[in-house]
């Protein structure tokens, strides 16, 4: 059963014919270079997503958030605490490397675009299937930056929990991506290989195999051309430098910071406790009165204690520079000063492996967090009671704060009401 | 024995052309897409925690490929085509008027476009949208963005016009330094 108008030959007018793709820059070796460098980038933003889950460590207490196991939800081992720097690096990548990609998909998805209005439509079910696939694949990576990119501007513009929203929908995409890596790395390969005078038009046919389809992106009536291929890319590639700097400037920070001129987190205001903050003192939401001279931090394992700011500043201090890097890309290393996790459990009674959860004054998303055992029994996991030789301010946590290396921002719980220390079998 | 062999492997040969003929392709493509269907469908399982949810984000997945495929691309190519089109070819003609040795168009061309792409990456601060859970977040209140992507702007068709200069300057000197004044023709090569 054959339908006429489905005929290869037949398409309709627009794009659906070849002719109607005019661009001489296009064809498969343009679409492979782009290719083969997101080959090499999209692993690491893929990974370094795959660790930042990690390091929320969602199967200890309610860091999940209200995520519940399923078949996805895993979380390969306990998060470790060397070196301090190791959220701020990875996620860091994340969002520079992510950044940095976004212009590099772009300029990908324009090298293929004709392939979107191929005639007919589907020639059999591997065809259709693999459209499907490429559905997923191109449906997800937008997915993925889009709300990515607009989680680190703070604009919250989608009606769903981001949290799950970017964390499922980087399965999508990684399994498309991985099926297309499987199915097209051949063809990448051969257009890498192939010399370019084989690339011209004249090649070009539709049809399956791998040689003949790397000849299959060129336009068989190119207009002439107004720049080089090598310009396209420098292009392409200056977009990317200029995102992926904006990302990196906020991550590595110090002088750098001022060069993120379009994200929120480019700058620094004067004096010790000038650093940003993830969350205002105003927009926590807490009343004067409950940081007030009557505030007690409520301790609890084998014992309940209650402690006064003054008894907190009487047990042993300790400092450490440590660095706040939140989900978002930024990151921020100060002096923090204050006592240690492990002097607090001894205090509650808890001796050997322990966890702890934090909960705050302020109720929200991440008003309470749980920390590991390997985060507690670091000597540099600290209550930090003052930053930079100064006391605390509101805006970061004042009357007290967690401050622990290489976990995410948020899980450095603020202001501080009550730890629970629980033991571990280990 | 050795018949046997022909035999097993002449069928071998019929399945594996079989499968090729009904489904189009070889075995690994299929499994390859239904490994990737059963990611797919993993994350859709976890998903329905929040059935409310569902539908919007399917809704932003379709709605991300038709913008940008069908709306945000035509779009930019069409703006492009606007403004080099014409532009370009009298540039071209200028250029063979006056044995102009570069190709002007790529030096507006990339300004033009990563302008663009800043402003439609960062669109949320530079339109504020994001501003006031940004003021929450941070304590900052930040209006300045739109004056800092201008700034951008100018810094980006600035540094391209020093790099025209410099490489008007640049050919032209390689073209006085030769003996035989009659090698003119393509010094900016157009394709590569």
């Amino acid at each position: 059963m054959r339908l006429s108008f489905l005929h290869p030959d037949r398409p309709p007018p627009g794009p659906f014919r070849p002719e109607f793709w005019r661009s001489p820059l296009r064809n498969s070796r343009l679409t492979a270079v782009l290719g083969l460098v997101l080959l090499i980038g999209l692993p690491v933003v893929i990974v370094t997503g795959l660790l930042s889950n990690d390091a929320y460590q969602p199967g200890l207490g309610g860091n999940a958030l209200g995520r519940h196991f399923g078949p996805l939800d895993f979380y390969l081992f306990g998060w470790p605490t060397h070196p301090a720097w190791l959220y701020a690096l990875t996620q860091g990548l994340h969002v520079s490397v992510g950044l940095a990609l976004f212009p590099i998909v772009l300029a990908k998805l324009w090298s293929v675009i004709p392939r979107l209005f191929e005639w007919p439509p589907v020639r059999n079910v591997a065809h259709a299937l693999e459209r499907l696939s490429l559905a997923l694949l191109v449906g997800g990576a937008l997915f993925e930056f889009v709300t990515g990119i607009l989680n680190v501007q703070y604009w919250y513009a989608f009606p769903f929990s981001f949290l799950q929203a970017h964390y499922y929908g980087a399965w999508v995409f990684t399994g498309a991506f991985l099926a297309h890596v499987v199915l097209k790395l051949p063809t990448m390969w051969t257009a890498l290989r192939t010399r370019r005078e084989v690339l011209s038009p004249m090649s070009a046919q539709s049809g399956e195999g791998s040689g003949i389809e790397a000849a299959a992106l060129a336009s068989p009536a190119p207009a002439p051309p107004t720049m080089s291929r090598r310009a396209l890319l420098g292009m392409v590639g200056g977009g990317s430098a200029l995102l992926g700097l904006q990302g990196a400037a906020q991550s590595i920070g110090g002088p750098l910071r001022s060069v993120a001129l379009l994200l929120p987190r480019g700058r620094d205001r004067p004096g010790p406790l000038g650093f940003p903050v993830n969350k205002t003192w105003a927009a926590a939401g807490i009343a004067p009165q409950q940081v007030g001279a009557e505030w007690q931090l409520e301790l609890s394992g084998a014992r309940r204690v209650s402690l006064a700011r003054a008894q907190l500043l009487s047990l042993p201090q300790h400092s450490y520079d440590l660095p706040i890097a939140c989900v978002e890309g930024w990151s921020t290393t100060q002096r923090w000063s204050g006592v240690r996790l492990q002097d607090l459990a001894a205090v509650a009674g808890v001796h050997g492996p322990a966890t702890v959860t934090t909960t705050s004054l302020e109720h929200g998303t991440y008003g309470h967090a749980t920390l590991g055992h390997e985060q507690v029994s670091d000597p540099r996991s600290l209550l930090a009671l003052r930053v930079n030789g100064v006391e605390l301010s509101r805006d970061h946590g004042y009357p007290a704060r967690v401050i622990s290396p290489a976990v995410p921002g948020v899980h450095c719980t603020k202001w501080v009401a009550k730890m629970t220390f629980g033991t571990v079998s280990a | 024995m050795g018949r046997e062999d022909d035999l097993r492997d002449g069928v071998r040969v019929t399945l594996g052309r079989r499968f090729r003929i009904l489904y189009g392709a070889g075995p690994l493509h299929l499994l390859a897409l239904l490994a990737s269907f059963a990611l797919a469908g993993a994350a859709v399982v976890g998903w329905f925690e929040r059935p409310r949810d569902v539908v919007s984000v399917l809704i932003w997945l379709a709605a991300a490929i038709g913008l940008h495929d069908l709306i945000l691309m035509p779009l930019y190519s069409l703006l492009d085509r606007i403004a080099f089109s014409r532009l370009s070819a009298g540039l071209d003609r200028r250029r063979e008027a006056h044995s102009g040795p570069v190709n002007a168009t790529p030096f507006l061309r990339i300004p033009a476009v990563l302008s663009g792409l800043l402003l439609i990456v960062f669109f949320p601060v530079i339109s504020g949208l994001g501003a006031r859970t940004e003021l929450a977040a941070s304590g900052i209140a930040e209006r300045a963005y739109l004056v800092r992507w201008l700034a951008l702007v100018g810094v980006l068709f600035a540094g391209s016009g020093a790099a025209y200069a410099i490489s008007v300057a640049r050919v032209r000197h390689a073209y006085r330094s030769t003996t035989t004044p009659d090698t003119s023709g393509d010094l900016g090569p157009d394709d590569g």
